[in-house]
């Protein structure tokens, strides 16, 4: 079966899981806490912060190559699972929202949908990397229309109507509109990744417009 | 209202990709389109991630009880990938599939599937879909308003997935989004009014596919 041995491509990393047995256990290895590995995400996505990704690496690569030896069968395959689990979350770190759901279940999605397209290839030599449309993680980047009309008493009515949004939306649509900040800049400033800032933006403008709406009825 | 749903097990099996592709593309479709199940999907997978990724006693291999230096062991990996650029997604656009003058958009689910061609006869048009495995075909079915199809019974399981438009049977009216398992001893006669399109996988396969990696580890001995 060539085209298995094709996909198979020489791993380097290989050698790495000899380095792994046979040591003591790590002290730091114990639970980490969500709001902890949701600040690691958002330095990633952030600043690129390679130490923080190195957390996240040092949390998640056991569980993802134990995951890897149980659906694939082979330390090689486990192997190519980590790398592409981990490089999908430095990529798409600030894809990440995390209104939407736990940093566990985001990089759990990534790697169950990374080993379904692995082992598509490997069952059916199919060069298939649909597993993202099937069980959608993404949120594209849909632009948000910043474009605001100056009308005065307008604006007048949306500063009553500010103060009723949440406040997670609310500093978000402060920040953006009142001081100007772009939306890295706020998502820095508020420590949260770039998905979550865009999604609150689009929640708190669409919570203003439907307020907007009852009043003008 | 969608009214017939996957059954629990299926969600399950669907939330941890053990469902073969044509089955599971049905579920992820019926998710997009039921915020019920949808929202139970999210749920358990939220459990299932929890459980795979941070109880303690999850690493089954020899990794358990290892030391990561990542100065050393992995810090090659590491650089590799924080190396790299983040990347940006370009936004989803549905598939669309054309019949009978009109256009149908299709769930994320089928994204990149759809790329044959109908064969018609009279109201009944179907596209078969390139995701068959073993003995099931998986395929798309147009019936163009006021059409139906003859009674007939299922030499297998046949699973429907109602995508748009609505069809009534012997049994019930369906409408989209509506999630349909007959066995073999069901016989029926769908009828159509407005029209309607579905998505089908006769001899559905609904068997999981937990045993794969004992399968697996012979072919992978044989390679490596
Ligand atoms: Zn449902």
């Amino acid at each position: 079966m060539p085209e298995l041995q094709t996909y198979r491509r020489q791993n380097r990393y290989d050698n790495n899981s000899k380095l792994l047995s046979g040591r003591s256990m790590d002290k730091d290895n114990q639970p980490v806490p969500h709001e902890h590995l949701e600040k690691m995400i958002a330095l990633v996505a952030n600043q690129r912060d390679k130490q923080a990704f190195g957390v996240l690496f040092k949390f998640f690569m056991p569980k993802i190559r134990s995951f890897g030896m149980q659906k694939l069968g082979h330390q090689g395959l486990a192997m190519d699972l980590v790398q592409e689990t981990m490089q999908n979350i430095w990529t798409k770190s600030h894809l990440y929202n995390g209104d939407k759901g736990a940093v566990t279940t985001w990089v759990y999605t990534i790697m169950r949908n990374r080993c379904f397209d692995m082992l598509r290839k490997i069952q059916h030599n199919r060069e298939d990397t649909f597993g993202d449309d099937i069980w959608p993680i993404f949120e594209s980047d849909e632009s948000i229309d910043t474009q605001q009309d100056n009308d005065p008493l307008m604006s007048n009515l949306l500063m009553q109507h500010l103060e009723q949004l949440p406040l997670a939306q609310r500093q978000v649509v402060k920040g953006i509109y009142l001081q100007e900040l772009s939306q890295q800049e706020l998502a820095e400033k508020l420590n949260i990744p770039l998905g979550t800032v865009k999604s609150r933006l689009r929640l708190g403008l669409e919570k203003l417009k439907s307020f907007l709406e009852k009043h003008h009825d | 209202m969608i009214k017939h749903h996957p059954q629990q097990a299926l969600l399950d099996a669907h939330a941890q990709a053990q469902l073969p592709l044509s089955m599971t593309i049905a579920v992820a479709a019926h998710c997009e389109m039921c915020p019920t199940c949808q929202q139970y999907l999210e749920q358990r997978q939220d459990y299932i991630a929890a459980q795979t990724l941070t109880s303690a006693d999850n690493c089954t291999d020899d990794s358990n009880g290892d030391e990561i230096d990542l100065q050393d062991d992995w810090s090659t990996m590491i650089d590799d990938i924080t190396a790299l650029p983040p990347e940006e997604l370009a936004p989803f656009k549905p598939d669309i599939v054309e019949i009978k003058q009109r256009n149908y958009h299709l769930p994320r689910a089928f994204k990149h599937r759809v790329s044959r061609d109908w064969s018609t006869l009279g109201k009944i048009s179907r596209m078969r879909l390139g995701i068959d495995e073993n003995d099931s075909r998986a395929s798309l079915l147009h019936i163009d308003a006021g059409g139906d199809i003859p009674e007939h019974g299922h030499g297998a399981q046949e699973m429907t997935l109602l995508l748009a438009g609505e069809f009534s049977d012997e049994y019930n009216q369906y409408q989209a989004g509506d999630f349909i398992v007959l066995d073999k001893n069901h016989k029926h006669s769908p009828s159509t009014i407005e029209g309607c399109l579905c998505y089908t996988v006769v001899d559905a396969p609904l068997h999981f596919t937990k045993g794969i990696s004992k399968l697996l580890n012979p072919i992978g001995k044989l390679i490596y």
